[in-house]
């Protein structure tokens, strides 16, 4: 019975996982980005989510219709103004950048949100499910429900449209892309927008599940390069996998070597995979 | 390009410049004649940044009052009070050289400790050897104070005055509870109180089943709480700071994991915890070394504890809790010592501070031969009605321990 | 000796009569200085001079802290202790540079990023040596007056600012440096003409982490506690990176002068803005990366330099 609880907790974890990687590892693989302003940009969906329950009763799933083009905005006005300024310099000016953006953004809310933990709780709240011993709580199902929603949409945008088809084009060769008419820095915008629009969404989300603080941002950012590494860079897919991989490991790590050993396992893990397979386990190879 | 170099180092050389004539224009000498500094090193920054939130209310809470009533006399002569704040970034390092900063370069008169355990202790080697007479708002180790020090005081009994009652209770209530299960995060003080929790229920014959700690940020608890349920304890015990208290205590509901006694330290004695758990927080019980129901006619600013809780309701809009009062009570015994002494003389009020004996709105204040108080009767409460509810001790009990927590 | 070399010379002669001028408190700035320029030196051999974005350099600090620590409480003096540290840092460093460096770009980043994390957590779960989340507390090194610890500490860490800086002069004007050049500029051609790439790598890697280790070390004495979050900081690793930024990847002169500049506008900003220092600080960062990118230039007229210097 443990077993399975374990199992059914690591599952519903691990799509959480990639909902909060799925952003960060489009921007990577697409404009070779490590956007360390993404764990802030979730806290701050977080904090949206949560005003807007405090302040008007707002549920989060409506949230996210008013969150995914405001963060759309954010990211796409930072390529544009800031980021694709520096995008040709080597890969650690860009890396630099974000953290100093990071920076600000961070500090900004702790400014004026305080560094208190805020929660928000449902009201009436929506208690668990069980199934044969095996309890699953509704939020984080809920929450899971409109991860792979989101991912969807973005798998659908990225294959159907023209836009999406433009931004896969980019990242699998960005020299041919140029050649072929796609102009290249506004698509690097559109995709870092859409990063900020899902690191946004992951917040909404997430602030239904964990306490809400500017000073948990950088757990989010250090589950989004795991989940990346293991996974595969800037696929949809791998974002998943990557996820439900992360959370099993430190699932079952945590009950067999102990809760404290949990952490130190997924990086581990993190470091064998990046010498044995930096592809991840469904990436392909390449984007260095 | 041999231009472009020069003018970059010019760029770099002058930006040293500026820096160096920003740091020479900083206030290095004290200000008027008639101000008390006392400096306080605060982790404003960082993981420990909502902590230094609660200190800097209790400071600044005690700072108003005091220059309201004129200030502080000291030998007839009136001292308005200044507080002067350092950022450590909740850095144990930065914490000392913030601390060496206020004595050196901000002249100020005493000081506040930094914030727990750790960073208290660290910080504490510089105040002593500057012979600053130092009052820690935060610190419950015993081993803050086995290094001999003279200089440094502390309001925190030591952790085993909170886990002893506690056990003692429990026990007293429910006899049933036979067995605990103890999680604690891996960090000084929340590990230190698990520790003495282990050594408390073994003393009282309960059996401890689990025993384990998580890592500082985990964002999951899930596994381990999985574990625990299926141990059937009937007590459980778990430490850490507010949001790992949050955490666990919405994924324990999620998981449906119900124990007759569920004891958290040290989030419960906050507001925000309460605020942020709603029904959740029901019958949890924890202990703290203050508790705003307390009622004591004390000597200092504050006099009765009722007085201080309306005072600081009034200015926070917010209920205190025992990290607030106690920086409140370490402006307010500085008060009482300087005072008492009739000097500024930092040897004079380190000895007032040491022979200080008397009643506060926190409860009677007296120091051991090391500094750490020892006068004290931490209270157990229990959350009860969505309000902290104090159980032990007797005298200013308002309710019995309520077991069952679902 | 080059001109920069000799100027780079001076500036830390200069900087050994900061005693002359200063109390306490300005000692401890120049421990803390020295131990930047250390760190911003000991980087700019991997992430100038081989080109790799390193982060590890906390993983570095926080294990010679500990390495240290855990020895001077089993009762090993102080300078044993430090050389102790040096030689296991150099080793360590050396293999697993051979296994991490076969990363390049952002894979090498969050490896060297990881090493962090798992050492904080290992530290962190190693309770019984190292106290794991209670901190470690160092027995005092010296038991004399406030400004001669002062002076203490702040001589020592210039000793290692000074040794890691003729390193760097070494290796700068040696075949190794050249190697590294060659491996920054194009690896694979590197690797064609002969060049053993996996031993230069490896040896850059740990003549990297020896000295930050030793830094580390003697910062654990100077602070009497340390505990694995203060020790494996972030910050630590993205400093030094900040710092090269300011003064110009690659050369050793311009990072020195990075990491005082950096020193100073830190030491600035964190005292007048209590509320919003990290915020501002992230701002310079931008600001720097975006308007004044010179400390970049050098990457590709260092070479040319190089070829003037010798002429």
């Amino acid at each position: 019975m443990l077993a399975a609880q374990v199992l059914v907790n690591a599952a519903v974890l691990g799509c959480l996982y990639a909902c909060i990687a799925i952003g960060f590892s489009l921007v990577w693989g697409v404009l070779n980005v490590i956007n360390l302003i993404h764990g802030s940009l979730i806290v701050l969906g977080a904090y949206l989510a949560w005003g807007l329950y405090q302040w008007i009763g707002v549920l989060p799933w409506y949230v996210l219709v008013v969150a995914a083009p405001l963060f759309f905005a954010i990211g796409y006005l930072l390529q544009r103004l800031l980021l694709n300024k520096v995008i040709t310099a080597p890969v650690l000016v860009t890396l630099t950048l974000t953290f100093g953006l990071d920076l600000i953004l961070n500090n900004a809310m702790i400014y004026f949100f305080k560094a208190d933990y805020r929660k928000l709780t449902l009201v009436p709240s929506l208690g668990s499910i069980s199934l044969g011993g095996v309890v699953v709580p509704v939020d984080r199902v809920i929450a899971t429900a409109f991860a792979l929603v989101l991912t969807g949409l973005l798998y659908l945008l990225l294959r159907r449209s023209r836009v999406g088809r433009a931004v896969v084009a980019v990242r699998l060769d960005h020299d041919a892309a140029v050649l072929m008419g796609v102009d290249v820095k506004s698509i690097y915008a559109i995709a870092f927008g859409l990063g900020a629009a899902l690191a946004g969404c992951a917040g909404v989300l997430m602030a239904l599940i964990f306490p809400i603080s500017p000073l948990t941002s950088s757990a989010y950012l250090g589950k989004a390069f795991v989940v990346c590494v293991l996974g595969g860079l800037g696929s949809v897919s791998g974002a998943l996998v990557g996820g439900l991989a992360l959370a099993l490991v430190e699932g079952v790590g945590a009950v067999v070597v102990g809760p404290s050993y949990a952490t130190t396992l997924s990086f581990l893990l993190l470091i064998v995979f990046l010498i044995v397979r930096p592809q991840g386990l469904l990436g392909r190879k390449g984007f260095e | 390009m041999f231009r472009f170099r020069l003018r970059r180092r010019a760029i770099a050389c002058g930006g040293f410049a500026l820096a160096v004539a920003g740091m020479a224009g900083l206030p290095s000498t004290a200000s008027a004649e008639d101000v008390i500094r006392i400096g306080a090193p605060l982790p404003i920054t960082g993981p420990l940044a909502p902590e230094a939130i609660k200190q800097k209310q209790g400071y600044d809470l005690w700072a108003e009052q005091a220059n309201k009533a004129g200030g502080i006399s000291v030998g007839g002569k009136k001292y308005k009070v200044e507080i002067v704040y350092v950022d450590y970034q909740s850095n144990t390092p930065r914490a000392v050289q913030a601390t060496e900063q206020l004595i050196t370069q901000d002249h100020v008169n005493f000081l506040f400790g930094a914030f727990g355990s750790g960073a208290a202790k660290a910080a504490s080697t510089i105040s002593e050897k500057y012979k600053v007479p130092t009052l820690a708002a935060t610190a419950s180790s015993s081993q803050v104070y086995d290094q001999g020090y003279k200089y440094l005081f502390g309001t925190f009994t030591p952790n085993d005055t909170l886990t002893t009652p506690l056990t003692k209770i429990v026990k007293a209530k429910a006899p049933d509870v036979k067995k605990v299960a103890i999680l604690a995060r891996n960090d000084l003080f929340p590990l230190a109180i698990a520790q003495e929790m282990e050594k408390s229920a073994k003393a009282n014959g309960i059996e401890v089943v689990f025993f384990d700690k998580y890592a500082i940020g985990t964002l999951d608890h899930s596994a381990t709480l999985s574990q625990i349920k299926s141990l059937a304890p009937q007590w459980i015990f778990i430490t850490g700071y507010i949001n790992d208290l949050l955490l666990a205590r919405k994924q324990m509901v999620d998981q449906q994991i119900k124990a007759p006694v569920v004891t958290m330290i040290a989030g419960p004695a906050y507001q925000e915890f309460i605020d942020a758990l709603g029904p959740s927080a029901e019958n949890i019980s924890s202990a703290a070394w203050w508790h705003p129901a307390e009622q004591y006619d004390g000597k200092d600013i504050f006099g009765k504890t009722s007085n201080f809780v309306k005072l600081f309701r009034d200015k926070y809009k917010t209920e205190p809790d025992y990290g607030q009062a106690s920086a409140a009570l370490c402006g307010a015994l500085f008060q009482l010592a300087i005072e008492q002494a009739g000097s500024l003389d930092r040897d004079k009020v380190r000895d007032a501070l040491a022979k200080m004996d008397v009643v506060t709105f926190f409860g009677p204040v007296k120091f051991g031969s090391n500094g750490q108080i020892n006068s004290l009767d931490p209270p157990v409460f229990q959350i009860q009605g969505g309000k902290p509810v104090v159980v032990f001790p007797q005298a200013i009990k308002q309710g019995d321990l309520k077991l069952g927590v679902n | 000796m080059t001109r920069s070399s000799i100027a780079l010379a001076v500036l830390l002669a200069v900087l050994a009569l900061l005693p002359l001028v200063g109390g306490a408190y300005a000692l401890r700035l120049g421990t803390i200085a020295c131990m930047y320029a250390v760190f911003a030196l000991s980087w700019n051999i991997v992430g100038g001079f081989l080109g790799y974005p390193s982060f590890a350099t906390a993983a570095f600090f926080g294990f010679g802290a500990y390495a240290t620590g855990v020895l001077m409480t089993l009762g090993v003096p102080l300078p044993l202790a430090l050389v102790a540290t040096l030689i296991t840092c150099l080793l360590a460093a050396s293999v697993l540079g051979a296994v991490l460096l076969r990363l390049r770009g952002h894979y090498f980043a969050i490896a060297s990023l990881s090493l962090v994390e798992v050492l904080r957590e290992v530290v962190n779960n190693a309770t019984d040596l190292t106290g794991g989340g209670m901190g470690l507390n160092i027995p005092l090194a010296s038991n004399s007056s406030v400004l001669g610890d002062a002076l203490f500490f702040f001589y020592a860490m210039w000793i290692v600012l000074a040794l890691t800086a003729a390193m760097v002069i070494a290796v700068s004007a040696s075949k190794l440096g050249f190697g590294l050049a060659c491996i920054r500029q194009n690896e694979t051609a590197a690797n064609m003409v002969g060049l053993n790439t996996t031993l230069y790598k490896s040896i850059a890697f740990g003549l990297s982490a020896c000295f930050v280790g030793v830094a580390g070390g003697i910062y654990a004495a100077w602070v009497h506690y340390i505990d694995p979050s203060d020790v494996f900081d972030i910050l630590y690793s993205v400093k030094p990176i900040v710092m090269a930024l300011i003064g110009g990847l690659g050369s050793p002169l311009g990072v020195v002068c990075g990491a005082l500049v950096y020193l100073g506008l830190e030491e600035v900003v964190w005292r007048n803005y209590i509320q919003i220092h990290s915020g501002l600080l992230g701002l310079l960062v931008v600001l720097l990366l975006l308007f004044l990118p010179h400390g970049l230039v050098s990457l590709r007229t260092r070479l040319f330099r190089r070829k003037a210097g010798h002429a």
